[in-house]
């Protein structure tokens, strides 16, 4: 069904053209460009190895107690569990934009190319994007359960295979419905609205599969979770048993590792393998019959062929509105009818809230209604007044700018950003008009987590209202960190509309960037409390700290603008 | 009208020299042809003209503003259609000339009259409101030059603006350069379409690895030799064969 040379020359292709080595290289060395993104990264990697380091002592923690009761495989099926759950989730995001909105398709398509080669091409890419993603959660639970565990090189051997096929089942079956799915899609005239709702209950179901999962891994009524308890300090593994037992390949994967080249290892590392060989072979099989069916033609958009009469052209032609509403309605339109763009920017900030309402009312022994999670949180912020200010602020916050918005502001412009650089309006009159539309967003954010916690954690008026005053002054210098790390670099040559949003190094450098400001706010309040300041006098202080902080990052985002805009080179 | 003085502009740290020393001047009223084998430096001369790059040394104007230093003064009066149509695919026809509208300043009236000129010239009446995604590449190369056409400018900087254009409408296009330079305006564009530049230009450049190796009417580039040789003779002669 696939010729190994054409699949082989196809892949090669799409991973140099995806993560742009030939592009780096030339850039590094030839035209030496880029030099000063090696310290940043090297940077940025060194901030997070502090918490790379926590999250090592926690699984080693967690290894010395569940060690002693014979559980401490679980921990090795939980990490498994845990990365083909995240592989789920954003290969849904990576799946959809590199099947169907990547556009080397349109070269590749006419190609003397089956499908199923185009499309297994994509899926390594995607394959190889998921092993850096899930890289931070999963390796450190091998890596330290090895070193701990001493369980020999069998066991080394078997993580290498079981880490590299570990992405294709969540991602094999994700590919699958997603080809079904825009076969579907491909039929009607709505397209894009239909890829949206599509995408949406993908998520939902990915998330709905998600609870089912760990409602069957919780209990299932007292004498369930009695004999459960019992098994747990009785039997060996039963935990293991019990994670793995609504997804049977993270048994296998556990087993395989644990096992070493042992027969128990070898035998379920033949299974774990085998079972991801086999759906492996249904996608390509989908793909072959699907793929180009839902394809070819996606790109077409064909609109109603009539002339507007006088009248109707008197009414759209604008009468002249100031520069800056031009460009913000630019930004809001093509930000809405981009599909990438919406889920990864406006509904992020819908989406987070939405999230943590299922996670804290869906209760696995009760079936849904109010769980312990709510009452432990309800707990918490009735106690201090600042703590629920503050942590209420911190939900606003993550729900309204750690999203991609601000921190692809340019790069969304792709190859039109020469638009910009032609048009006779001033660089900061047109940052201004981006900076509005990215606030906007985050404004949404802070809106949609205030709702959530006025609804469900019954907050205070007051408390509220001080949270969202703060979580709107973080917005504004937030929002210009993320602006000004996107102006720097701006990523316009993308092909592919997810490479401007999701795979932008601009985006992670931000949210790096926005973790370490949160981060020395943080401390700041913690030294204030510690100095036994008055609870509104720490507010207050906080408060004129960020606006002060905003008011620096709003001035300089526009400074630079002047500075950067005619420097690119578009 | 368009100056550049000794205006130089290199790559990759100076090793590729793409434009070297060119000092030019198109006048007002003046369709000048800009013609030149690939990678020439044509299209980094165009984007030095419109400021979508800087050079390294020299000065650019167009109408008396300096490029770098009064940008805005200079694209007032300008405007700039690249040598593929890269717009805003999610906008509709519509939904971008207003844009373009908007922010060069466009008055109402003038904005409805010519857009309902250019729109009925290039037989986009029917698609203006429609998605710019759904336009086939020739469309598109015409949503662009009405938007480029809609602010009135002074000066038109166009990078092969002939490209994916039917018979029709590079007939149209053709005829709205003349209009366009019969006012008084300046254009300035690309081709490598020999019989386009021999007809309809007034002067034209050659540009061989970044140096204007030619430029003149028609007769005053005949006149460099002493044959009675075409465009493309001489264009091939002055570029090396």
């Amino acid at each position: 069904m696939i010729r190994p040379a054409q699949l082989k020359t196809t892949v090669r292709a799409g991973l140099k053209a995806n993560f742009g080595l030939s592009v780096l290289r030339h850039r590094l060395f030839r035209e030496k460009k880029d030099r000063w993104l090696v310290p940043v990264v090297g940077l940025a990697v060194a901030g997070v190895l502090p918490a790379l380091y926590g999250w090592v002592l926690v699984i080693k923690g967690m290894y010395e107690v569940l060690a002693p009761m014979g559980q401490e495989r679980a921990l090795l099926s939980l990490g498994i569990l845990a990365g083909q759950s995240l592989i789920l989730l954003f290969g849904i995001f990576y799946v959809i934009a590199a099947f169907y909105f990547s556009r080397d398709l349109e070269m590749l398509v006419p190609l003397p190319l089956r499908p199923a080669e185009v499309m297994t091409s994509k899926f390594a890419v995607i394959v190889i994007n998921e092993y850096l993603t899930v890289a931070a959660l999963v390796l450190p639970v091998v890596v330290t359960y090895g070193a701990v565990a001493k369980p020999g090189l069998g066991y080394w051997a078997n993580a290498v295979l079981v880490y590299l096929a570990m992405p294709v089942i969540p991602l094999a079956a994700v590919s699958v419905a997603v080809v079904v799915l825009m076969r579907l899609i491909n039929i009607s005239r709505k397209k894009d609205a239909l890829i949206l709702a599509g995408s949406i209950l993908l998520i939902v179901l990915a998330l709905a599969l998600q609870i089912a999962l760990g409602k069957s891994a919780g209990g299932q009524g007292p004498a369930a979770e009695a004999r459960a308890v019992a098994a747990f300090f009785t039997s060996p593994d039963s935990l293991l048993n019990r994670i793995g037992a609504v997804f049977p390949p993270g048994i296998w994967a556990t087993k395989a590792l644990a096992g070493g080249f042992g027969r128990e290892g070898l035998a379920n590392l033949a299974l774990f393998l085998g079972v991801s060989a086999a759906v492996f072979v249904m996608m390509v099989a989908a793909a072959e019959r699907l793929f180009y069916r839902g394809l070819v033609g996606l790109g077409e958009t064909t609109g109603k062929k009539r002339r507007l009469t006088r009248d109707e052209m008197s009414r759209r032609v604008s009468s002249g509105r100031r520069a800056v509403a031009a460009i913000f309605a630019r930004e809001w339109k093509i930000m809405n009818r981009t599909p990438i763009f919406l889920l990864n920017g406006i509904l992020v900030v819908i989406l987070f809230p939405a999230l943590f309402i299922l996670m804290t009312t869906i209760d696995p022994a009760q079936g849904g209604g109010e769980g312990d999670s709510m009452f432990l949180l309800r707990a918490l912020t009735s106690a201090n007044p600042l703590i629920v200010i503050l942590a209420t602020a911190l939900f606003m916050v993550v729900c309204g700018s750690l999203n991609g918005t601000s921190s692809s502001a340019f790069s969304r412009e792709g190859a039109q950003f020469w638009v910009s650089q032609v048009v006779p309006v001033p660089p900061r009159e047109q940052v201004r008009a981006k900076f509005l539309h990215s606030y906007l967003v985050a404004v949404l954010g802070v809106v949609t987590a205030g709702i959530v916690s006025a609804v469900f954690l019954h907050l205070r008026a007051a408390h509220l209202a001080a949270a969202a005053g703060l979580a709107l002054v973080a917005g504004v210098l937030l929002t210009a960190v993320g602006m000004i790390i996107d102006l720097a670099r701006p990523l316009l040559d993308w092909a592919n509309p997810q490479k401007a949003i999701k795979q932008n190094l601009n985006v992670l450098l931000a949210m790096l960037a926005d973790i370490a400001i949160l981060t020395a706010l943080f401390f700041g309040v913690k030294a204030m409390m510690g100095a036994g300041w008055a609870d509104p006098v720490v507010l207050a202080v906080l408060f004129l700290a960020l606006a002060a902080l905003a008011a620096g990052g709003y001035g300089a985002l526009l400074g630079f603008a002047d500075k950067r805009y005619p420097e690119i080179e578009s | 009208m368009i100056e550049l003085i000794q205006v130089s502009k290199s790559y990759n740290k100076g090793k590729v020299r793409a434009v070297d020393d060119l000092t030019l001047t198109v006048e007002p009223g003046e369709i000048f042809g800009f013609l030149g084998p690939n990678g020439a430096g044509k299209t980094t001369t165009i984007k030095m003209i419109v400021g979508l790059l800087r050079p390294d040394t020299g000065r650019v104007s167009v109408e008396g503003f300096d490029v770098a230093r009064e940008p805005l003064a200079a694209k007032q009066v300008t405007t700039y259609v690249p040598d593929t149509p890269a717009v805003y695919e999610r906008l509709t026809g519509l939904e971008y000339l207003n844009f373009i509208g908007d922010v060069y300043g466009v008055q109402r009236e003038a904005r409805l009259e010519r857009i309902g000129k250019w729109l009925e010239i290039f037989e986009l009446s029917a698609a203006v409101a429609n998605p710019i995604q759904s336009y086939s590449h020739g469309m598109k190369q015409k949503i662009v030059l009405t938007a480029a056409l809609l602010p009135g400018p002074r000066v038109m900087v166009l990078d092969e603006p002939l490209v994916g254009l039917d018979p029709r409408a590079a007939h149209q296009i053709k005829e709205m350069f003349r209009e366009h330079c019969d006012e008084g305006k300046t254009l300035f564009f690309s081709t490598h379409i020999m019989e386009v530049a021999e007809k309809l230009c007034d002067r034209i450049g050659i540009i061989h690895k970044g140096r204007l190796v030619a430029s003149g009417t028609m007769e005053e580039l005949r006149a460099l030799d002493r044959r009675e040789h075409s465009l493309e003779d001489i264009f091939l002669e002055v570029t090396g064969r």
